[in-house]
């Protein structure tokens, strides 16, 4: 029997180790996309895409005869187009893209950015595009940038109902944040036993702390009605010995403030469950806490309002209402 | 041995004699020390008082003026228009009073919280935990069984020597050498009262409108509350009941408290007639948020309040959201962390004005400042802080304004008022 022409001995081996890093690189995207943010599968991913892309390198060379075929080709032509086309279309990201984006769990909590530098962390949230959202949080003397806490950033109701993550923390962290994970669970619960109940309808629906949709609360839909709802950050700082402690500010948005410096509120306790219902409540600071007070030096938010067109006609200009009032 | 089995025990035996077997009543406790008039002219009074203090209004404010005042070694008349103290904590049915914590500390105690805690402890209820950030400021509201606290604020004042007079109301007040001549009316009672001091817990400043001193009033006032049950029973200090607002609802006179209480239940038995639930619980009035204030001789305005200003006069903290009530609801806006406001002595005093102090939401203050500063904690450290200066000023003879503000202090610490450390003492 003749064995099979498989090349050299390098070709074999690139081109097999191509294929193997391109599948860890699939695999691992598709966990990246809806899997919340891991170090561990983010940190894979980029290392493996940097190995995968020398050996592209080395494949590309090993084939150039057959590659040139292709150079010639029409198709060449069709293809550069449709992945310019897509390559526009993702990265401009219209409606519908960034409704796919917000599935993943990864993504679509920090679809609109989150900045990281040696002295702070920057969250961009902007749920329309007359409504910007940032937090900036410098932080303390504490933090280590080498061992960095764990954090998570939530929007609530004023009902005191998790409404939307902003900032998710990687999956070996939530044990570390366990007021944020109980306000999310509890927010996936109501929102799971609401669909079952009546449908995707109550999704949308617009009632005070009925709704499921953010916008519900954070845009000021109707001026006569607005639903002050809150930002909180939940940080954590590993084998510190103390306990997360929680941020918070309340946004009002008939009372419009461009900045607003959020406060310590509490640390997070378990209470005395009832049955099998765990329960967590904030608790004001005592003096088991020392170094977990200086990991953050603060926190500002800071919105940008737009007034909604129609009040831009009557006035002439777009002006930020926000500024406005300052 | 039993009370029975006591012979020499008089007072008991007559006492069970008149209960009966089921220990429902009690003696009624003798008024003879009440000097009765010797003139028969129907323009006299039937009785004189001559007292150190005159409380007027025994609610959530007077009720601990008055104890304060007795405790302190005034000889203290306190007179309330109902049949029962507490006022808008047992009459009006907010049994929730609140707050007397801010930010994980304790910022008023004194005589209302040792009555407040007596009734649930009483009551076999639950405080809340004041190192538990709460997620809604009410969540740290006492919840208290009103009909035992109306027992418990009696049965203190008798402790503390204070007479009640209940049905009465002021009808005029003038100067004397030695401080007032009140004259004041009941169903089937006129009484003249001679005292040193008077403190004016009515709520609306009534006894300073007649005395003719400056007040303020806003055109319009916020929505009263008229409370109930349908359906359920009321379990006291257990859930809370139903609320109905009584827009324009005004405290100013017995006509226009007869208006709302009118208006109130109309509407109430239009509910009931639609709901087809029973009506299983009915307060007897309506509780009142606002009405006249005093022009003091300082005003506590919002900045003050939501700057957790420290007066140099402080005699309390007072600790709620800025919570005004209007005909669309209530949006309170909570105060910074850290921040807790205090009171200063002069805006329970009305300007230019001697031997006369006053409590509760009538303190001299801007609307929005009112509207966090009338609730039911704040108001009883108030009446403390009136019943301690107007006890010191009748024994000193002087006026509220005059008497040193460490002896204030002093006369409130002893009884366990916790008192904002000010520059002045």
């Amino acid at each position: 029997m003749k064995k099979a022409n498989l090349g050299s001995l390098r070709r074999r081996f690139t081109s097999l180790l191509t294929a193997l890093t391109f599948t860890v690189l699939a695999v691992t995207g598709v966990i990246a996309f809806v899997r919340p943010f891991s170090i561990h599968i983010i940190g894979l991913h980029a290392l493996i895409g940097f190995l995968f892309i020398a050996l592209v390198g080395v494949h590309v060379v090993n084939n150039i005869r057959p590659l040139k075929g292709y150079l010639h080709s029409r198709s060449v032509w069709v293809s550069l187009v449709i992945t310019l086309l897509l390559a526009i279309l993702f990265f401009r990201q219209p409606g519908p893209v960034k409704s796919i984006l917000g599935l993943s769990a990864n993504i679509g909590p920090a679809m609109d950015r989150f900045e990281l530098s040696d002295s702070e962390m920057t969250f961009h949230y902007t749920p329309a595009g007359s409504y910007k959202m940032k937090l900036t949080v410098k932080t303390g003397a504490a933090y280590r940038i080498d061992n960095p806490p764990a954090a998570a950033v939530w929007l609530e109701n004023q009902g005191g109902y998790h409404i939307k993550s902003l900032l998710v923390p990687e999956a070996a962290m939530i044990s570390r944040l366990p007021y944020w994970n109980f306000k999310r669970k509890g927010w996936e619960k109501a929102k799971r036993e609401a669909e079952k109940k009546a449908g995707v309808d109550i999704i949308s629906e617009a009632t005070p702390n009925g709704s499921f949709d953010p916008a519900d609360y954070i845009l000021p839909a109707s001026k006569d009605n607005p639903m002050p709802y809150q930002l909180l950050i939940e940080i954590d700082q590993p084998d510190d010995g103390q306990p997360s402690l929680v941020y918070s500010v309340e946004v009002d948005n008939s009372d419009p403030r461009a900045f607003q410096l959020l406060d310590l509120v509490g640390y997070p306790k378990r209470e005395n469950d009832s049955g099998d219902k765990e329960t967590w409540a904030l608790y004001y600071v005592d003096d088991q806490f020392s170094s977990a007070l200086e990991l953050i030096n603060s926190a500002l938010l800071t919105i940008e309002r737009q007034d909604p067109p129609d009040a831009q006609k009557k006035s002439g200009t777009p002006k930020s209402s926000a500024f406005q009032k300052l | 041995m039993t009370k029975k089995d006591n012979p020499t025990d008089r007072r008991d035996f007559l006492q069970q004699s008149i209960l009966g077997s089921a220990g429902a009543g009690l003696v009624i406790a003798s008024t003879s020390h009440v000097a009765a008039a010797a003139s028969t002219d129907s323009s006299e009074p039937e009785l004189i008082n001559e007292v150190d203090v005159l409380v007027v209004g025994g609610g959530t404010a007077g009720t601990i003026a008055a104890i304060q005042a007795g405790r302190a070694g005034a000889n203290t008349l306190l007179l309330e228009r109902n049949a029962q103290l507490g006022g808008t904590m047992t009459t009006g049915g907010v049994a929730f009073p609140g707050l007397f914590d801010a930010w994980g500390q304790q910022v008023i105690a004194g005589i209302g919280w040792e009555l407040v805690k007596e009734c649930v402890e009483l009551d076999g209820g639950e405080f809340p935990n004041f190192a538990k950030v709460p997620q809604r400021h009410w969540h740290n509201q006492v919840h208290i069984n009103q009909f035992l606290y109306a027992l418990l604020a009696e049965e203190k004042c008798e402790q503390a020597g204070v007479e009640i007079a209940y049905y009465e109301f002021p009808q005029s007040v003038e100067k004397t050498d030695t401080g007032w001549q009140v004259e004041c009316a009941g169903f089937g009672t006129r009484r003249r009262i001679l005292c040193k001091q008077i403190i004016d817990c009515t709520g609306g400043a009534e006894v300073v409108g007649l005395m003719g001193l400056d007040r303020l009033r806003e055109d319009e006032r916020q929505p009263g509350s008229f409370l109930f049950k349908m359906d359920t029973a009321h379990n006291p200090a257990e859930n809370q009941l139903h609320r109905l607002y009584v827009h324009g609802a005004d405290s100013t006179n017995s006509r226009t408290v007869t208006k709302a209480n009118l208006t109130g239940r109309k509407a109430i038995l239009a509910k009931v007639r639609n709901a087809k639930q029973r009506l299983m619980h009915l307060q007897p009035e309506t509780g009142f948020r606002e009405s006249y204030r005093i022009v003091g001789e300082i005003m506590i305005t919002v900045n003050d309040y939501t700057s957790g200003r420290v007066f140099d006069d402080a005699v309390a903290y007072a600790f709620y959201p800025v919570d005004l009530h209007t005909k669309s609801g209530v949006k309170p806006k909570p105060l910074k962390p850290g921040t807790v406001p205090t009171i200063p002595l002069r805006a329970l005093v009305p300007k230019g004005s001697q031997n006369v102090i006053v409590a509760g939401r009538c303190v001299c203050s801007d609307r929005l400042a009112n509207s966090g500063l009338r609730v039911q904690a704040s108001c009883m450290a108030m009446g403390q802080a009136a019943g301690a200066a107007a006890a010191l000023a009748a024994k000193t003879g002087s006026t509220p304004l005059q008497v040193p503000l460490a002896s204030i202090h002093g006369v409130l610490r002893e009884n366990a008022a916790i008192i904002p450390e000010t520059s002045a003492v």
